[in-house]
C-alpha cells in the first residue's frame, strides 16, 4: 500500500474530524481522493503540520488529526517531546511512514535504516503510540477518534510512491477560511 | 516584577490568550506570571519555529496567540513565519527579549542583535520598541493591530528595561 491508497482507505474513517495535512504531494493527493473544506492543506513550513494540529486541538474540543509524513517528523523532532508532554485527548498524530521524501523524489529517510519514530515518540514521553500497517490503520484512526480520554500517535508503515498529479489551485487564505468556516468562526462565506 | 506584570496585563487586555514560550532570563518573571494565570493557555516549548506552527493552529481554533523568546528566535523561524503566518494571514504576537542591546553582558549576543531589526524590516513585520515602562502602554493597541492586519507583529522588549525588573 501506498500513500496515495492508505488517503484513500481513511476517506471511510475520517468524517467531521477537522485534519491538517503535510505540505507537498500527501495535501495533493487528499485534494485530488476528496477535497473536504475540514481539510486544511499545507502550502508550505515543512515539518509543522504535527505543530499546527496540536496548536489547534488545545484551541477547541473538536477531534483532530495531523496527518504527518516520517520525513516532516524528522524536520521537527522537538514536536514528539511538545505532544509527549502537552497532547490534549482530542488530538492524534497520524504519521504516514513510508521511509521516504516523496514529494522531492522519493530519497531514503533514515527511517529507512536505524530511526524508529516509535521508539522516539515513546522516549519522548508520548502514550498510546501504535505502530500498524497500512491495512491496520483505519482501524487505529477509528479507536484513537473514539478515545475521549488519550491523545494517540499512529505511525504507518507503508511502501514509497506518488501518483502524476497537480498543485492544489486554493490559494492559502480560501483554505484557511473555508476550514474556520468548518469550526464556526466564519460567518461572511 | 512590575516591568512583567506590566507587559502580560497589556497582551492579555490587547486580546492575546494563547502564550508560548522559548526561556530566556529576561522572560523568567513573565514565565512565572503566565505559569500562574488560569485565564489563558500557556506551555513552554522547545524550539521557536515549532512555537509558531502551535500559534497557527491555536489561530486556526480562534486564539490570539503570542510567542514569547529572544530574538534568536526569529533567526530560527523565518521560513514559518513567511509560508506558514503570512501565507495563510494569521496574527501572532512575538514578545520578543531583545538581547545584545546596550546592558547586555554577553558578547556574542550582539550578532543577531545586529541583524534583528533588519531581519524584521526584511520580513515587513511591524515592530514595536519598548525601551521606557511608559513604551509598555503601546502593547494592548499593538496586540490589537495583530489581529486587524491579520500579520505577525513584534515587541521588542530591550535589555535594559528588562534587567533589574
Amino acid at each position: 500500500m501506498n500513500r496515495f491508497e492508505l488517503l484513500n482507505l481513511l476517506q471511510n474513517t475520517i468524517q467531521e474530524e477537522l485534519v491538517v495535512c503535510n505540505i507537498g504531494l500527501p495535501s495533493q493527493e487528499l485534494y485530488k481522493i476528496n477535497d473536504r473544506p475540514n481539510y486544511f492543506y499545507m502550502l508550505g513550513s515543512m515539518g509543522l503540520a504535527s505543530s499546527i494540529g496540536l496548536g489547534l486541538s488545545l484551541a477547541i474540543d473538536k477531534n483532530v488529526i495531523s496527518i504527518d509524513g516520517d520525513g516532516s517528523v524528522l524536520m521537527n523532532m522537538n514536536t514528539l517531546a511538545t505532544i509527549g508532554n502537552r497532547a490534549p485527548s482530542n488530538f492524534t498524530l497520524l504519521i504516514v511512514d513510508n521511509g521516504s521524501y516523496g514529494s522531492t523524489g522519493d530519497q531514503k529517510t533514515f527511517t529507512n535504516e536505524r530511526t524508529s519514530l516509535k521508539d522516539v515518540a515513546i522516549g519522548a514521553g508520548c502514550k498510546n503510540v501504535i505502530e500498524c500497517s497500512g491495512e491496520e490503520t483505519s482501524e487505529n484512526l477509528k479507536k484513537a477518534l473514539d478515545d475521549n480520554n488519550n491523545s494517540y500517535v499512529i505511525i504507518s508503515k507503508i511502501k514509497p510512491g506518488n501518483v502524476p498529479i497537480k498543485p492544489i489551485p486554493l490559494n492559502a487564505v480560501t483554505i484557511r477560511d473555508r476550514f474556520r468556516k468548518e469550526i464556526g468562526l466564519v460567518t461572511y462565506l | 516584577m512590575k516591568i512583567s506584570q506590566k507587559i502580560i496585563t497589556n497582551l492579555k487586555s490587547g486580546g492575546a490568550d494563547f502564550f508560548l514560550s522559548v526561556p530566556c532570563k529576561l522572560l523568567a518573571n513573565m514565565i512565572t506570571i503566565l505559569e500562574n494565570d488560569k485565564d489563558i493557555y500557556y506551555s513552554a516549548i522547545p524550539r521557536e519555529e515549532e512555537g509558531m506552527g502551535i500559534c497557527a493552529g491555536a489561530y486556526l481554533g480562534n486564539k490570539l496567540p503570542c510567542i514569547m523568546m529572544q530574538n534568536t528566535g526569529i533567526g530560527n523561524s523565518v521560513n514559518s513565519i513567511v509560508s506558514l503566518l503570512q501565507l495563510y494571514q494569521m496574527p501572532v504576537v512575538f514578545l520578543i527579549s531583545y538581547r545584545g542591546t546596550p546592558g547586555e553582558p554577553v558578547g556574542a549576543q550582539g550578532g543577531m542583535a545586529s541583524v534583528t531589526e533588519d531581519l524584521l524590516n526584511t520580513l515587513r513585520i511591524p515592530m514595536l520598541h519598548c525601551n521606557t515602562e511608559e513604551d509598555l502602554d503601546k502593547i494592548s493597541t499593538f496586540t490589537n493591530h495583530s489581529k486587524v492586519i491579520e500579520s505577525p507583529v513584534a515587541v521588542l522588549c530591550n535589555f535594559n528595561l528588562m534587567k533589574d525588573d
